[in-house]
């Protein structure tokens, strides 16, 4: 069933992977920089599951919203790295791990 | 209006102390008078209640509703019977006296204002004992007056005694207020009232057996409590600590009397047990011995006449045991005239001999204070019942009932004796012979506020038996006249001066040597050792559970969890975002299984 | 043809989603993201969203790459340090992960709409510009204008941030 007819479900298991792929990235790397790169990819994932479902389903909307969505990520990529830029001046670090002040 | 008046009687004192403790403080001269006015008013008051009327009508006064709940009534209301407008005259009749006696005595303390509000506070409480009209308003009365005496007892705070001798007092007597409390309900429960004037009619229709005999004991124990009878007698030696007017008033001629009025007032519930009544007899004959006795060893004055007050409430409670309410108020009238005058003389000599009061330090006082000494020999005859003094005729009296019960005429016939050797023992040592000290070298008398009092009381010892209480006692003189009793208790009690006069009248050291009589049978060590210290270690008990399981345990235990429970939380704020990320995602997946499981997604 | 297209371009995007985890080296991560974005592009393509996939590789892989880019030139990031992360992260993270694949082969079977196909050219067609157009200028139009001033906020922080502080 899996090798035969393409679904829905296959890009959503598709989607459901790479969404895996950069949750595993977000945790387990160090850079800050890595982090938002990986945090593309999760956006990038729910983009594939919304246009794939809006496809199958006949629905226009999920397009728009994926519209959105690409849209945002890049405001929120430029805000991001710019917030990296001006902890780095300060702190001379990009590590997520050593950027912890806020705690008990 | 005039049926307010028994309320205004009772009140006066109470505004006068409350007044005096609020504001008056600071002003010690207005606060005696104002003291002395309010008591003043409460007398005449009384006198104005007693002729006004009939005789043996009764006053009654407008009942303030307070307790009534399935049945169970119990209202504040004043009665003024006979009985207790005789009673009332007494007691702010004497009240008075001690008041003016107290402005010579303490006139150079400086806590005048707190003793004279004290001592209102005891007159307030004591009307309200007398005119009380159901047993719960008078238990609340009774209270009072242990409150007062607690108060006075101990009104110089700086003696440690005193205090000590103040809380013996109140607790002794909460040991007779429990056995009250519990007659008090059983009162209830077995004739459905506690009102004083529907007792009687009430009481007739139940027959007698074990419960009307505990209900009667029950209350009997509360007046051991407050009159002082066996077995807890020991707080009225100790209450001597007190200043003399006090003693005078509480201790002798008031507030140890309430027990007997209290018994008078539930005779009804008494009479119906010949149990109850045998007790209560045995209980006074045998307690007109024993303080006797213990008097014959005792060497300060103040205690001498406490034991000596013992034993003549002995003989009122033996009166009321007997079935003759009668001659027990007759010789409580005359006591209190008697006794009181024997405080106030002894207080004049305390006070002349600069605070002295062990006898065998004084001695030769006759020559210096002739007026005491004159009234002390007065009251000592009214009290060993020598005619034709007040104190002969209501002692003959209760004489006269004991015609029927040879064994208890033998013990108070008895302790008429060693009544009068010990008396005779005191007047000879104290006022007789050469003075032993420096203090008693310079004795003088006392002012004219403490020679007035003891004037007019000397005067009523001497007549009271003339009086015409017997109307409003309820009692006849001329009955019940049988002469044997008569001419062997006053063979006694003259025979007892013999002894005395030979073996004091040139002694300087006491030559008679009783030690079980000197410690008092050992009663208080008794009680010490059996009582005080088992409290002692329950309450070592209670402060060990105290300390460790309320404070250490609950109140300790529950911060030390709430902190622990925080620093454990808080590690949950590491600061690393990646950590929060990972919970983040957790969470959600939780979440959504919770969701799928709930059907919720389709 | 189509399950060709697609397997070819699902292994290929997982194979660089992997890489760009994998890799140390922040510009080989930077050009991993960049395939990925593409190959994404060209799903789009396969789904018939013509309109998106001209979008994001506009957008997406020309403009946001290109700010990393100069941000790790900017920055001059180093390679990562060669560290294990603490075994907790990769507990969970492996059983996370275990968990949704076992789910996903459970779950998705379970929805009957997963199970549909659909062949080229067979869709509603609403993929090109114009069709988007009518949606995003009628119905959607207040979030169009919404998303405008977002833009705009964003410029305006982004050069709040990067200002250098006064020096006095």
């Amino acid at each position: 069933m899996i090798f035969g007819e393409i679904t829905l479900g296959h890009y959503l298991a598709l989607s459901s992977l790479l969404f895996l792929i950069g949750l595993a990235g977000v945790i387990l790397r160090r850079s800050l920089l890595i982090i938002m790169m990986s945090l593309e990819l999760l956006l990038n994932a729910a983009n594939l599951a919304l246009v794939a479902v809006g496809r199958f389903q006949g629905l226009p909307d999920p397009q728009v919203a994926v519209f959105f969505v690409i849209t945002v990520a890049a405001a929120e990529v430029a805000l991001g790295l710019a917030i990296l830029v001006a902890i780095f001046r300060i702190k001379k670090t990009t590590a997520a791990d050593q950027l912890a002040t806020l705690r008990f | 209006m005039i049926a307010y008046f028994l309320y205004l009687i009772l009140l006066l004192p109470l505004i006068a102390a409350v007044s005096i403790r609020v504001f008056l403080h600071p002003f010690p001269r207005i606060s005696v008078a104002v003291s002395t006015f309010a008591c003043l008013g409460s007398f005449v008051g009384s006198l104005g209640m007693l002729f006004s009327g009939s005789v043996s009508g009764e006053v009654v006064a407008p009942v303030l509703p307070w307790i009534e709940w399935a049945g169970f009534k119990a209202n504040f209301g004043l009665m003024g019977d006979p009985l207790a407008r005789g009673m009332a005259v007494l007691v702010s009749g004497v009240a008075l006296l001690v008041h003016i006696y107290s402005i010579g005595y303490l006139e150079k303390d400086p806590c005048r204002s707190r003793f004279f509000a004290e001592l209102s506070l005891f007159v307030f409480s004591m009307l309200g004992i007398v005119l009380a009209d159901n047993l719960v308003s008078m238990f609340i009365f009774w209270e009072l007056v242990g409150l007062s005496s607690y108060l006075l007892i101990g009104f110089w705070v700086e003696r440690p005694a005193a205090g000590a001798a103040a809380n013996k007092a109140f607790l002794v007597n909460r040991v007779g207020d429990f056995g009250f409390i519990l007659g008090i309900l059983g009162a209830w429960a077995l004739f459905g009232t506690v009102g004083f004037s529907d007792l009687p009619a009430r009481v007739a229709g139940v027959a007698p057996g074990w419960a009307v005999t505990a209900v009667g004991l029950g209350l009997f124990c509360g007046c051991l409590g407050k009159s002082a009878q066996f077995p807890l007698h020991v707080w009225l030696p100790d209450s001597m600590e007190g200043p003399t007017p006090v003693s005078s008033l509480l201790h002798a001629a008031t507030m140890v009397v309430a027990g007997v009025y209290m018994l008078i007032r539930v005779f009804p519930i008494l009479e119906l047990s010949h149990v109850t009544m045998t007790t209560i007899a045995w209980v006074g004959g045998v307690m007109t011995l024993l303080p006797a006795l213990i008097a014959c060893q005792q060497n300060d004055i103040k205690r001498i006449l406490a034991y000596s007050t013992l034993s003549e409430i002995a003989y009122m409670v033996m009166a009321v045991g007997l079935g003759v309410t009668g001659p027990a108020m007759y010789h409580l009238v005359t006591h209190a005239f008697f006794k009181c005058l024997l405080f106030l003389a002894a207080g004049s000599v305390i006070h002349g001999c600069h605070e002295e009061q062990d006898i065998w330090k004084m001695g030769g006082l006759a020559k210096r204070m002739p007026f005491t000494a004159f009234v002390l020999l007065l009251g000592t005859i009214a009290l060993c019942g020598i005619p034709p003094v007040s104190g002969f005729w209501s002692k003959d009296a209760i004489f006269a009932a004991m015609a029927h019960s040879p064994g208890l005429a033998a013990i108070s016939m008895g302790a008429g004796f060693f009544t009068s050797f010990f008396m005779l023992r005191m007047i000879l040592v104290a006022f007789c012979g050469e003075p032993k000290s420096e203090a008693a070298r310079h004795a003088h008398e006392g002012s004219f506020f403490m020679i007035g009092p003891m004037a007019v009381l000397a005067l009523l010892s001497v007549v009271g038996g003339l009086l015409p209480v017997e109307k409003f006692l309820g009692y006849s003189h001329a009955s019940e006249h049988a002469s044997w009793t008569l001419w062997l208790s006053l063979v006694l009690a003259v025979a007892g001066f013999v002894p005395a006069y030979s073996f004091y009248r040139r002694a300087t050291q006491e030559p008679l040597n009783f030690v079980v009589l000197r410690n008092k049978f050992y009663v208080d060590e008794f009680y010490q050792r059996v009582f005080v210290s088992t409290q002692d270690s329950f309450g070592r008990l209670a402060d060990a559970f105290e300390g460790w399981v309320v404070r250490g345990f609950l109140v300790r235990g529950s911060g030390v969890m709430a902190r622990a429970s925080g620093q454990g939380l808080r590690l949950v704020q590491c600061g690393q975002v990646q950590v929060y990320a990972a919970v983040f995602i957790i969470g959600v997946l939780v979440l959504l299984g919770w969701l799928w499981k709930q059907g919720a997604l389709r | 043809m189509e399950p060709l297209f697609f397997w070819i371009l699902a292994v290929g995007l997982v194979v660089s989603a992997s890489a760009l985890v994998a890799f140390r080296n922040p510009v080989t991560n930077a050009v991993c993201l960049v395939v990925a974005l593409v190959i994404q592009a060209a799903l789009f393509i396969t789904l018939e969203a013509f309109f998106l996939a001209a979008v994001q590789v506009i957008v997406y892989a020309g403009a946001v790459m290109v700010l990393f880019l100069f941000v790790i030139m900017l920055l001059d990031v180093k390679e990562e340090a060669r560290r294990t992360p603490p075994w907790v992260k990769i507990v969970g993270v492996l059983s996370v992960g275990g968990v949704a694949i076992l789910g996903l082969t459970k779950i998705v079977p379970l929805f009957p709409f997963t199970q549909k196909t659909l062949h080229w050219g067979q869709g509603k067609g609403g993929g090109s510009a114009s069709e988007l157009g009518k949606l995003l200028f009628t119905s959607y139009s207040p979030l169009f204008l919404a998303t405008g001033v977002l833009l705009l906020v964003a410029t305006v922080g982004v050069v709040v941030l990067c200002r250098k502080d006064p020096e006095s």
